[in-house]
Formats: C-alpha cells, sequence, structure tokens
C-alpha cells in the first residue's frame, strides 16, 4: 500500500475538496437549534458515496491509502492547534483548572452515557468493551490485551470503532453545532468538550463551533486544541488503569438490575444475585 | 511509513487546503501567504514526527508534534512573530474539508463489517461520542465559572 502513489484517490480527493468549497456553510434554523451544514461534512458523504462498494470506483487497497493519508493529514490539524496555543499559554494557564478537570469529562462520560443505555438495551458484555472509552485505536489495543482477540468485549470495541469511522465525525459536528446555537454552555467550556481524542471528529466539531461563532474562532481553537492534547496523550493511560475497572465494575453492579440481555435474566433467576 | 512520504502526503493534501482557504474561508488572503503558512505547518509537523522518531522511549506522534508546534510560537521562540503571523492565513477549516474528504473515501473498507453490527450498537456508540463531549463540556461550564475566566 502505498499512500501517494495512490493517485485515483488524490484526485477524487481533489474534485470533492473543490465541489464542496464551492458549496459552503449552509444553515437551517430548527425551533431553538440551528443545524450546521459545513463543506467537510458533504465531503465525507461524497467521499463515502464515491467508495460505496457496489459502485466500484475504488478498489480496497485504495481505500486502506485513503485511511493512512487520514492519519497522516491529522498531524496537520495538531501543528495548526499547536501554533495557535503558543501565544496563548499565559492565557490557558487561568483556565488550568477547568483543562485538568474537564478531562474527567472525557473520560468517564463515555461510561456514564452509554453503559446504562447499551444494558437496557439488552447488550451483554460488549457494553464494556464499547463503552469504557472513546474507542479508537489504542483503546482496541487494550481490550485485545485485557481480554484476548475472540472476546465479546472486543467486539464491542470494534463496533464502536467502526461506528465512529462511519458517522462519529459527522455526528459530533451536527451535534456541537447544535449545542452552539442553543446557548446554554459558553462556547469555551463546548471548546473544551471537542477535545474528545478523535482527529476527525475534533475537526468537525470544533470546525462547527468555529463556524457558530467566529469572532471567537481563535479562543475556541485553542482550548479545543489543549484539550485535545490532554485527551489524546493522557487518554490511554487513564483509559487502562481507570476508565476500564471503573466500567467493568460498573457492568458488574448495574448490569442485574438494569441489564435486559438473555444472559442477566438467567443470572437473576439463578438467583446469584 | 517513511518521512519523505509524510512530506509528499502533506503537500498533495496542501494543495486541496489552499484551494479551499481561497474558495471557501480567506478569500482576502493572499495565496502566496497560505502557501507558506501551510508550508511552515509542513515543516513543524515532520520536525515532530521526526522527533517521535529519534527518542528511545515512545509517546504518541501527537503528542511531540504538539509540543514542536507550541514551541514555534511561545514568547520564548525567535521565529514566534513569522510563524504566527503566516500559519494565521490557513483557515483551520480548510485543514478539515481533505481530511474528511480522505475520511469518507476509506468509508468503503468498513461497510462489510458495519453490516454484521446489531442497530443497538450503533445507538450505544452515538451515546459514547455524545457522554464524551457533553460531559467535558458540563465540567468545563463549571469550572470555568469558578475559575472565572466566563
Amino acid at each position: 500500500m502505498d499512500v501517494v502513489k495512490s493517485w485515483r484517490i488524490h484526485v477524487f480527493a481533489l474534485v470533492i475538496v473543490i465541489l464542496t468549497e464551492l458549496i459552503g456553510t449552509k444553515k437551517i434554523t430548527l425551533g431553538p437549534a440551528t443545524l450546521l451544514f459545513l463543506p467537510m461534512l458533504y465531503a465525507m458523504v461524497i467521499g463515502a458515496v464515491v467508495s460505496w462498494p457496489r459502485l466500484k470506483l475504488l478498489k480496497l487497497p485504495e481505500m486502506k491509502a485513503s485511511s493512512a493519508a487520514l492519519g497522516v493529514l491529522t498531524f496537520m490539524l495538531i501543528t495548526k492547534l499547536g501554533v495557535g496555543i503558543g501565544p496563548a499559554i499565559g492565557k490557558l494557564l487561568n483556565s488550568g483548572l477547568a483543562l485538568s478537570m474537564q478531562e474527567l469529562g472525557h473520560f468517564l462520560g463515555t461510561v456514564i452515557l452509554g453503559l446504562p443505555v447499551a444494558l437496557l438495551l439488552g447488550i451483554g458484555r460488549e457494553t464494556i468493551g464499547a463503552t469504557y472509552s472513546i474507542d479508537r485505536e489504542p483503546n482496541i489495543a487494550i481490550i485485545a490485551e485485557r481480554f484476548g482477540s475472540d472476546s465479546p468485549e472486543l467486539r464491542g470495541t470494534m463496533a464502536v470503532y467502526i461506528c465512529g469511522t462511519l458517522f462519529g465525525a459527522i455526528w459530533l459536528g451536527m451535534f456541537a453545532g447544535v449545542m452552539a446555537s442553543m446557548n446554554i454552555f459558553h462556547p469555551y467550556a463546548l471548546a473544551m468538550g471537542c477535545g474528545v481524542g478523535s482527529g476527525s471528529m475534533m475537526a468537525a466539531s470544533s470546525g462547527a463551533l468555529q463556524a457558530a461563532f467566529p469572532e471567537m474562532g481563535k479562543d475556541i481553537l485553542i482550548y479545543a486544541g489543549a484539550s485535545n492534547l490532554l485527551t489524546s496523550t493522557i487518554g490511554i493511560y487513564f483509559a487502562l488503569f481507570v476508565s476500564l475497572p471503573v466500567t467493568e465494575y460498573l457492568y458488574k453492579k448495574l448490569s442485574p438490575i438494569i441489564g435486559r440481555g438473555p444472559i442477566h435474566q438467567a443470572a437473576s433467576k439463578g438467583g446469584t444475585n | 511509513m517513511k518521512i519523505t512520504e509524510y512530506g509528499l502526503m502533506l503537500l498533495i493534501a496542501g494543495v486541496m487546503a489552499v484551494i479551499g482557504n481561497k474558495v471557501g474561508y480567506s478569500p482576502t488572503v493572499p495565496v502566496g501567504e497560505a502557501v507558506i503558512g501551510y508550508l511552515i505547518m509542513v515543516a513543524i509537523t515532520l520536525v515532530g514526527i521526526g522527533v517521535q522518531r529519534v527518542l528511545p522511549f515512545k509517546l504518541p506522534i501527537v503528542f511531540w508534534v504538539s509540543i514542536v508546534a507550541i514551541l514555534s510560537t511561545t514568547p520564548i521562540s525567535p521565529i514566534a512573530k513569522t510563524v504566527t503571523y503566516y500559519t494565521d492565513k490557513v483557515a483551520f477549516l480548510a485543514l478539515c474539508t481533505p481530511i474528511l474528504a480522505y475520511a469518507g473515501l476509506a468509508v468503503g473498507k468498513d461497510l462489510e463489517d458495519f453490516k454484521k453490527i446489531s442497530w443497538k450498537i450503533v445507538i450505544v456508540a452515538l451515546c459514547v461520542y455524545t457522554g464524551t463531549f457533553i460531559f467535558a463540556t458540563m465540567v468545563a461550564q463549571v469550572m470555568l465559572h469558578i475559575e472565572g475566566v466566563i
């Protein structure tokens, strides 16, 4: 797989970028919320259509090369965010406590919302792998090592990983845009929320905020960038040493109460709980 | 992947980012300045990747790229003003569009696996992303108030 030599994907990407940037950002107001449609979101959708296997426009190695290209380009976003942070270091230290504490929200928010929903939907041990983290590449390794490559936990992680690749960015981009339009949270707080530790999801959500609050664009990138830096460096250790044990504990405690899967019913009938 | 491959890939996407910058976000910025800004960011990114490779202990590339980028514009850096001036000319959103275009072009490879996933896990996945975003935002909101920033 040679990323640079897969010239067809670059031609497709170039055409898609020109087309979507010409269309530009569109807003649709729905009651109190505004849906923000950014060129990058159309770009993802058009790209997905081009790569649709039935159309046979792209071959599998080309799709893999696109994925590798995505990985390389994410570092440019990190650089762009970093050069914005440099001059604002002093300003960031003023909100140092907020910046460090909100990481707890990033690390545990996946479990707090995801775990009860998974149990109510009747999902079994997949719940642990699915909800203990945002399930990007490093998180897969943790679960594979802990539970083995043929475990339900790893299936859960992989499922969320695939969903993230397919529509994580679009979802968070739209969601962040809606939250921005509702005036519940300060743009700085939302910006920190964007640092979820996935390049494409961070790009889509902080991009949406920037489009919603153009006059605060620079500050938004500073806070989103700093938060993302923390999430992606500390996140892996926190996931391993805190989030995973916490998720396992909560699963053990909560699944007999709100779990609906066949395993839980059997267990409660057996009187083990 | 070789450093040269990283560099070439960043340059290919640079063509798209500079076009997008002109068409979509910063029509008044001269293309030449955006090109310089983009090339500076390519240099910073490659230095970050290089640092990660030569160091004996392993931290994520993201970390080193961030550190090099931040150091280049902190007040102690002699090139801070130049780097800030030119990199400011490239809009963040102009960098995002090519990235998500490639993300889209990669979608086909995961579709077969996706078909095997239950709709229930899809809902859980959306809750996972929403949860991490919204809980961090909530904590940040409270703490920023306490610190008097907002």
